[in-house]
């Protein structure tokens, strides 16, 4: 169907509505909860604790840098393609600070990861730069540099000073013994994500930045600003992805953190947030980082006879299913009188 | 900022960019009298020479090639039949060479080797260390060109610029072991010594080299697999962590492992087999899967990899709580070495970068003093390290 | 706040109609900017790189861009149609495996025919899904990317295929003059060695897509419709089809330089193009191609795949590592889009001064007393959808 002309209105509720209706409401839960009954219905395990927490840790650095990359696609800035090389950034030099101490490299691997992104949000906000192109480019440099800095080496914590140490048990951490220290990350970084999108002012700008731009500069808005912070908070929560997955790799090294790029675009398209802004919301991001969690375990869960769904044929049932949930929800959207965008 | 100033900084860049290349080893200008060239270059031993680890730099396995006969069409028996793998495993042991360019006979010192590589990694690092030291003692200019991140492209790309610069001699180190014989014709026509290195050609490539130097990944696995078996007392089901798709790991350490073990010890069962693209957090998440699915007919997991799959394996084990898992991958960097010490890794294999890239250097040395009998193949030591001598192999090389 | 709106005092302190000095060149400068830059590049690299001018080297810059050229031609048609399609590295892939996996059973023309027909498929999929379906093109091309790659990696189980013979190989490699390098004049070699069957299959590709999109109808279409789809669609263009059409014409493209990759290097790998879509997309943009769509061209994609490619030769040539040549192309690409930004937006500071109003409010200004700001009427913010689309 062509665009329709500007004019036509609907008067009536459009048909199919209240199906539609219901799925734009759900969403992506209404995925989670399918998944959720195939992987009972498929193995006897899936429910267990154990397999549950499992699906969870592996997607627990996702979720972390999704919910920043849910900001920038909010903006209508499509996505951060250095995401990959910000982590390795980070990792690597608060593994170099730790001579520095163990909360002094921390704070520097994240200063480090924070000033990429704010160079990002300066160049796209402010120069109005293409996102795409530019983050390419920047990812470009960022391996590079890395490379070149440690002239192709791998660095190591050193095991033999306490900061070493301590960053080493990073990852493995649990607060008050219980909770892991990732998780709590993950929960403070939803939260805080959460609030920041609903809740503060800056959340509203960003909203009508990425849903009419023009409107928001005409409003008086300093768009340019909003648009920089949504970068330099991806490139925050990057960071702290790529320093505690450095953590769990005990090195520093160029390579952490590649696939991340794909990877997180994914969770937050699954999740509800469109590419064209303005649309979304950060519950809905984490149930995309859920959904894709829950079909790689009921994937790998799949055992007739000899029969086992390998890695290839894995990513082609994520790959269809991205497309189709997509798909689905941009078609309910326009069936129930919303947008297309 | 004007255009003018813009345009300027970005001349600055691109001319700092190229100022900061890597400088190769400048290699000592050869004496005019070829006689007198190459006495001094038999006159320099490089023996003595020790890696970052404190091992001998020039290291290789002396055992004789003894290959069993060539079945007729390898390809159609079935994949756990070790012969259906014989273009791979054997690949130049019977030696046949074609159009093979003559010594110069006078000597190494000054010569122009240029290698190319097939990635920039931590190992390739090492590698590259390894035989700059020899370089450096014999007197030869190295240069080294890195095929972007293990692109096929980019090496084609970067043979026809070799075919092009006319060196003395290239150590190749093959992105694939299949995409590398055209390259290795285009080569060996255009009159250029070759001597690959590392990662073994299919026997089609073979007869274009003088010879091919490097690790036994299918000997060593196969070594990796006894001892596997031994310590699963030869029953129980394993699974496999592959190596990367589109590269020949991914067979050589998946397939030695499942026909040794199926030839020495049948009751064990190979369940599954599946890359992860070395990455730690797949790996633990596949693994995890695989710990749920098989429950504790699961007793056993091999890798392609001791740092970041292996991390992967540790972790999905611990959080299972399944500490009893025999655990053996493919080393030996930092990483693995210190879970062998800390009892979580069970056995790795040796594989020293900076030897690996010594005895190419050495070999094309030797080349060039005169020595044209070179063996078909040179392969490194082969060597599975445990708990119980992993301290000889400290500090790692990478 | 409006950033754009002229300041009619500050510009009457400027005579009205006086040229600025080097105007028209750095307009020049602009508009021939990616020939500039290869311009640029080779005499960089020609004076610090040994081996870089000569005839061999030249065919290798040429090889290499050849790889990623027809691709990158699709590309650059889809992205003039205002859309993405990020799964041509894929595609591309896929036209080598099945080209060498099938080439045994049918031969080569069977194997090649297959190879083009699976891209042409790969690409009506995608452009159906983006047309009727209504997905945003980077979705799309996104999960079909990963569905292609992975459907190829079961495919050929993950190995390399081999040719059976070299015989195709070398007729692709071969230069249509055959001279020996060692005894023929520089002269020749430098307009012959180039010349193989594989370049020139990139280059009747790029020159068949240059005419299509500058004198059919159905290119300036495409033009049209990505550079205003509203207008297109009241214009009467079927708007879907021509989507459908340019995806289609990716996916073509882009399966045959994969096939005609494959063929050359005797090999059907997985990694054939694993690294080209990042190298295209770059090109495109170096190359002036819009993200916005609606404007571009396939001349200069090439001439910046060219540009890319010597400079990556270049720094081989100099012996440098990987990260230089990753830093290098980085700051290519930052430079270049940093360019045109700057560019857009002294064209946009200037759109809304027009002389001849200027010279009419000069001349009331001088006459009347001073009316302050409120009597600038004519010139205006700009229009809505102009700033906006400054992003894409």
């Amino acid at each position: 169907m062509s665009p329709p002309p500007p004019a036509a209105r609907r008067t009536r509720p459009p048909a199919g509505g209240r199906v539609f209706g219901a799925l734009n409401v759900l969403g992506v839960y209404g995925l989670v909860g399918g998944l959720f009954a195939l992987g009972c219905a498929i193995s006897r395990e899936f429910i267990s604790p154990d397999n549950l927490m499992n699906a969870l840790r592996a997607v627990t650095l996702l979720g972390i840098v999704a919910v920043g990359l849910a900001f920038v696609t909010y903006s209508r800035h499509y996505v951060d393609l250095s995401i990959p090389g910000i982590m390795a950034l980070s990792g690597t030099v608060a593994v170099w600070a730790l001579k520095f101490g163990f909360v002094p490299s921390l704070a520097i691997g994240l200063a480090v990861g924070a000033l990429v992104g704010l160079v990002n949000g300066l160049v796209i906000g402010y120069l109005r730069l293409n996102p795409i192109i530019w983050t390419l480019a920047m990812m470009s440099l960022l391996s590079g540099v890395i490379r070149w800095a440690y002239a192709g080496r791998q660095i190591y914590p050193d095991k033999a000073t306490a900061a070493g140490r301590a960053f080493l048990e990073l990852y493995h951490h649990r607060l008050l013994g219980l909770l892991p220290l990732p998780v709590a990350v993950l929960l403070a970084v939803a939260a805080g994500g959460y609030f920041l999108m609903r809740h503060t002012g800056y959340g509203a700008r960003l909203k009508l930045t990425g849903s009419a731009y023009e409107v928001a500069r005409l409003t008086g808005i300093n768009v340019r600003r909003a648009v920089a912070g949504a970068f330099v908070i991806s490139s925050l929560t990057s960071a702290a992805a790529g320093v505690l997955l450095t953590s769990f790799n005990k090195v520093g090294a160029v390579y952490i953190g590649g696939g991340y790029d794909f990877r997180t675009i994914t969770a937050v398209v699954l999740g509800g947030m469109t590419l064209a802004g303005g649309r979304g919301s950060i519950v809905g991001v984490l149930g995309g980082v859920a959904a894709i969690a829950l079909m790689n375990n009921v994937m790998s869960l799949v055992r007739v006879g000899q029969f086992v769904l390998g890695d290839f044929q894995q990513n082609i049932v994520q790959g269809a299913v991205f497309i189709l949930v997509v798909g689905i929800n941009s078609f309910a959207r326009r069936r129930t009188g919303g947008d297309d965008a | 900022m004007t255009t003018r100033r813009t345009a300027a900084w970005a001349m600055a860049a691109m001319l700092g960019a190229i100022g900061g290349c890597r400088s190769e080893p400048a290699g000592r200008k050869a004496p005019a009298d070829r006689a007198e060239a190459l006495k001094q270059s038999l006159a320099v031993d490089v023996s003595g020479l020790k890696s970052a680890d404190t091992q001998p730099l020039i290291i290789m396995d002396e055992t004789p090639l003894q290959p069993p006969p060539r079945p007729a069409d390898p390809l159609k028996l079935p994949e756990d039949d070790p012969l259906h793998w014989y273009d791979m495993e054997y690949a130049g042991w019977r030696g046949r060479k074609v159009n093979l360019p003559r010594s110069p006979g006078d000597g190494a010192l000054g010569k122009r080797v240029i290698c190319l590589r097939h990635m920039d990694h931590p190992y390739t690092t090492a590698y590259t260390r390894g035989m700059e030291k020899v370089a450096g003692a014999c007197g030869i200019r190295l240069k080294t060109l890195t095929a972007g991140n293990a692109d096929v492209n980019i090496q084609s790309q970067q043979v026809d610029q070799v075919v092009n610069e006319r060196p003395d001699l290239v150590i190749l180190f093959p992105v694939d072991a299949t995409a590398v014989v055209p390259m290795l014709r285009k080569l060996n026509q255009a009159g250029v010594p070759i001597i690959a290195s590392n990662l073994l050609p299919v026997d089609q490539g073979m007869p274009y080299v003088l010879t091919w130097t490097g690790p036994d990944d299918w000997g060593q696995f196969r070594m990796l697999a006894r001892e596997f078996a031994k310590r699963m007392n030869h029953e129980g089901g394993y699974c496999i962590v592959r190596h990367m798709p589109g590269g020949s790991p991914f067979f050589s350490r998946t397939f030695s492992v499942v026909t040794e073990l199926k030839k020495i010890a049948p009751r064990m069962k190979c369940f599954d087999m599946q890359t992860t693209l070395l990455e730690a957090e797949k790996t633990a998440q596949v693994v995890s899967g695989w710990i749920t699915k098989y429950g504790a007919e699961l007793k056993g997991i091999v890798s392609a990899d001791d740092s970041g799959a292996q991390i992967g394996i540790n972790e999905a084990c611990r959080n299972a709580g399944r500490e009893d898992i025999i655990r053996v991958a493919a080393g030996n960097s930092k990483v693995g070495m210190d879970f062998i010490k800390a009892g979580k890794l069970h056995g790795i294999t040796y594989q020293s970068a900076e030897a690996d890239g010594a005895l190419p250097m050495k070999i094309a040395a030797d080349w060039f003093n005169g020595k044209e009998d070179l063996k078909p193949v040179y392969y490194l030591p082969k060597h599975v390290i445990t708990a119980k001598d992993v301290d000889q192999y400290m500090p790692a090389q990478w | 706040m409006t950033p754009s709106a002229p300041d009619p005092t500050r510009a009457a302190a400027r005579p009205p109609g006086r040229a600025r000095p080097f105007a028209k060149a750095a307009a020049a400068a602009y508009r021939y900017r990616v020939y500039l830059l290869c311009t640029i590049i080779f005499a960089v690299m020609g004076a610090a790189a040994p081996h870089f001018l000569t005839p061999g080297n030249f065919s290798n810059v040429l090889k290499g861009t050849s790889t990623n050229l027809p691709a990158a031609v699709g590309f650059t048609i889809v992205l003039i149609a205002g859309q993405l399609d990020l799964s041509v590295g894929s595609a591309m892939t896929m036209g080598g495996i099945l080209v060498m996996g099938l080439s045994p059973s049918l031969g080569w023309a069977g194997a090649f025919g297959v190879a083009v027909l699976c891209g042409l498929g790969l690409g009506l999929t995608n452009g159906l899904l983006v047309a009727k379906a209504r997905i945003n093109s980077f979705i799309v091309t996104l999960g079909t990317m990963i569905i292609v790659y992975n459907a190829m990696a079961i495919y050929c189980r993950g190995g390399t295929i081999p040719a059976t013979t070299f015989a195709l190989s070398d007729f692709l490699q071969r230069p249509v003059v055959d001279l020996d390098p060692r005894g023929a004049p520089p002269a020749l070699l430098w307009l012959t060695l180039w010349l193989t069957p594989r370049n020139l299959v990139s280059l009747a590709v790029m020159a068949a897509a240059a005419v299509f999109l500058r004198r059919t109808p159905a290119g300036r279409g495409l033009h049209l419709m990505g550079g205003n789809p509203q207008a297109a669609w009241y214009s009467g263009l079927h708007v879907d089809r021509y989507v459908i059409g340019a995806f289609a014409l990716s996916g073509l493209l882009a399966a045959v330089g994969g096939a005609v990759v494959a063929a050359g290097e005797a090999a059907g790998s997985l990694k054939l193009g694993e690294n080209s879509l990042m190298t295209i997309v770059a090109a495109v943009i170096i190359g002036g191609t819009s993200m916005e769509g609606g404007k571009g061209t396939v001349v200069g994609t090439t001439v910046a795949l060219v540009a890319l490619t010597a400079l990556i030769n270049g720094l081989s040539c100099l012996g440098a590592g990987h990260e230089v040549q990753l830093v290098a192309s980085g700051l290519v690409l930052a430079l270049i889009i940093l360019y045109d930004a700057y560019w857009l937006h002294r064209r946009q500071r200037r759109r809304g001064q027009r002389k001849d109003l200027l010279e009419e409010l000069q001349a009331r200004a001088a006459s009347d007393p001073p009316a302050g700001r409120g009597s600038q009427g004519a010139p205006s913010a700009p229009g809505p959808g102009r700033e906006g689309r400054s992003h894409g």
